[in-house]
């Protein structure tokens, strides 16, 4: 490593520990300069959480979202060019720090995936006279290799808590902020419509089920895996059902036959 | 008409495109010459943003102002990024590509602020080296900016001014001078400004900057609010001796209704205007 590529390394060094100790031959005014660097590096980065995050704020209020957020930029530095990415991990820092409000990580992640969807590359989504246009002439063995084409940087997870409701309670309007868990765990899938992020609660198990096609899985690989979790006589119906969903949702932009 | 004839020939007044703005240009003629935009916010894959930008480059010259090049970076630059803002030109054909004379990582972390480097001959191999590299990656040529800075290092060997004149002469980059940085550095550095643009080969600087500042013992370039007072007379100092420039108004905080921002570029241009007048 160069003398200047050392230098460099110490200087963001001391600008992420406020305790680091300065380069040797620096006196009070090199000092004075590295608390203002210091202080630009830190509001930056906060100021680019509360615009990514700007719902979960709101749900936990402004002086916690501050300090989870500079508790955020101290433990994990950013590591990208762009400042879109300085929200990677925060989800899980908020998970660590309200360990007693799981719902706080769940909502910080949905802001997260809306906010990388927004600027994911442009596609059509396919309608369902165009998907049954494409798979008129579909043999069985052709829906058995089907694979589905998500809309770019579609995310999925389980969340336990009503994620639509605390978007609203959250939003303009102030609706009601809700208030236990979800009775049980829904899926929460997040992409775009033409040029508006959206998300939509879901089934639990389309959650794995979209990974699964997202990695690649073929239509016959997603019944034979419902097939394993239901009724086997009902997990082609139920498939169907799912791509309907998905389809009409705008979730599914191509077609491919594996192989 | 090449690109180098374009870049050479351009003068006009302009403003940095901010998104409490987008209406604004969407909907009606703005009475601007060009609009600045920062690159990073457009080196996306697709989105709204980009649709946007490419609806106001129908009507506007666009520059392209980058924030996170890191060309003083002693780690080397990010092959992946420049070729991204390949792209992103590639797509906009913008007057041409800045970015500042500073530092934003290392290889491990990106501090997202414009960083100091010490003015040494060896970060001015440096620098050249990266300039170059830069310049060869984009096919064009690169326009940096002179930063504001808040702390100067002891093992210094020359002045900013001079670092930036050899910068140019030996890789042929343009310049963007920053009118509020020369103006901050000088305050907190103790140097003289006019010195400053009199050190300077003014034959290169393609672009004129002007943004308001934070007051204090160390003045800190916050672009938040008016141009002040002083800054608007080293303009005009300045556009006696510069050639065709653009300038242009920076408002990154505290961002206003547009026909502010437009009040104040007026200044600027009866400013040029009345240096025409007297010449």
């Amino acid at each position: 490593m160069s003398l200047l590529a050392e230098r460099q390394t110490a200087f963001l060094a001391a600008i992420h520990d406020d305790e680091a100790a300065l380069p040797a031959g620096w006196g009070a005014r090199q000092a004075a300069g590295m608390d203002i660097y210091r202080n630009n590096y830190r509001v930056a980065l906060v100021e680019a959480l509360k615009d990514t995050f700007e719902r979960t704020a709101r749900w936990v209020g402004e002086d916690a979202f501050e300090r989870a957020a500079a508790h955020h930029v101290i433990t994990c530095p950013p590591t990208s060019w762009t400042l879109d990415d300085a929200g990677n991990g925060f989800p899980e820092t908020l998970a660590a720090l309200f360990a007693g409000d799981p719902e706080v990580a769940e909502l910080a992640w949905a802001e997260l995936v809306l906010h990388r969807v927004f600027g994911a590359e442009d596609a059509e989504p396919l309608d369902a006279a165009g998907f049954a246009a494409r798979s008129a002439r579909f043999s069985p063995e052709d829906w058995d290799r089907l694979q589905l084409i998500l809309m770019p940087r579609t995310a999925t997870r389980l969340v336990h808590h009503d994620i639509a409701a605390i978007w609203r309670a959250t939003g303009a309007d102030h609706a009601e902020r809700p208030g236990d868990a979800l009775p049980g765990p829904m899926a929460c899938h997040v992409y775009r419509e033409g040029e508006q992020p959206v998300f939509v609660m879901a089934p639990p198990e389309e959650a794995d089920a979209l990974i699964a096609v997202q990695q690649g899985a073929t239509f016959g690989e997603l019944c034979a895996w419902l097939a394993a979790l239901r009724d086997p006589e009902e997990a082609a119906a139920e498939a169907g059902a799912m791509l309907g969903r998905w389809l009409s949702g705008g979730l599914i932009r191509g077609l491919a036959l594996r192989g | 008409m090449t690109q180098q004839d374009r870049t050479d020939a351009f003068s006009g007044f302009g403003l940095g495109l901010r998104s409490a703005h987008y209406r604004d240009f969407l909907e009606g003629a703005v009475p601007v010459d060009f609009v600045e935009v920062i690159s990073e916010n457009f080196m996306l894959d697709g989105g709204r943003p980009l649709r946007i930008l490419e609806q106001v480059r129908e009507r506007h010259p666009v520059i392209l102002h980058g924030v996170s090049m890191s060309i003083g970076s002693a780690h080397g630059l990010d092959d992946t990024y420049l070729d991204r803002l390949k792209a992103l030109a590639a797509r906009i054909d913008p007057l041409w590509v800045s970015d500042h004379l500073c530092w934003t990582r290392t290889s491990a972390h990106n501090s997202h602020d414009l960083l100091p480097l010490p003015l040494t001959g060896e970060a001015l191999d440096l620098v050249s080296a990266n300039v170059h590299h830069a310049q060869e990656r984009l096919g064009r040529e690169l326009v940096i900016e002179n930063p504001s800075s808040y702390l100067t290092f002891p093992e210094d060997e020359m002045r900013e001014w001079e670092f930036l004149a050899e910068l140019a002469r030996r890789t042929g980059c343009g310049l963007l001078l920053d009118i509020n940085n020369v103006f901050v550095s000088a305050h907190n550095h103790g140097f003289c400004a006019d010195a400053y643009l009199a050190g300077l080969p003014l034959d290169r600087v393609r672009q004129v900057h002007l943004a308001g500042h934070t007051p204090g013992e160390i003045i800190i370039d916050t672009h938040d609010r008016p141009v002040a007072g002083g800054v608007w007379d080293l303009y005009a100092r300045a556009m006696r001796q510069l050639g065709p420039v653009a300038t242009m108004i920076e408002r990154d905080g505290n961002v206003p209704p547009l026909a502010e921002l437009l009040d104040e570029l007026d200044l600027a241009r009866k400013t040029a205007a009345s240096l025409e007048h007297a010449a």
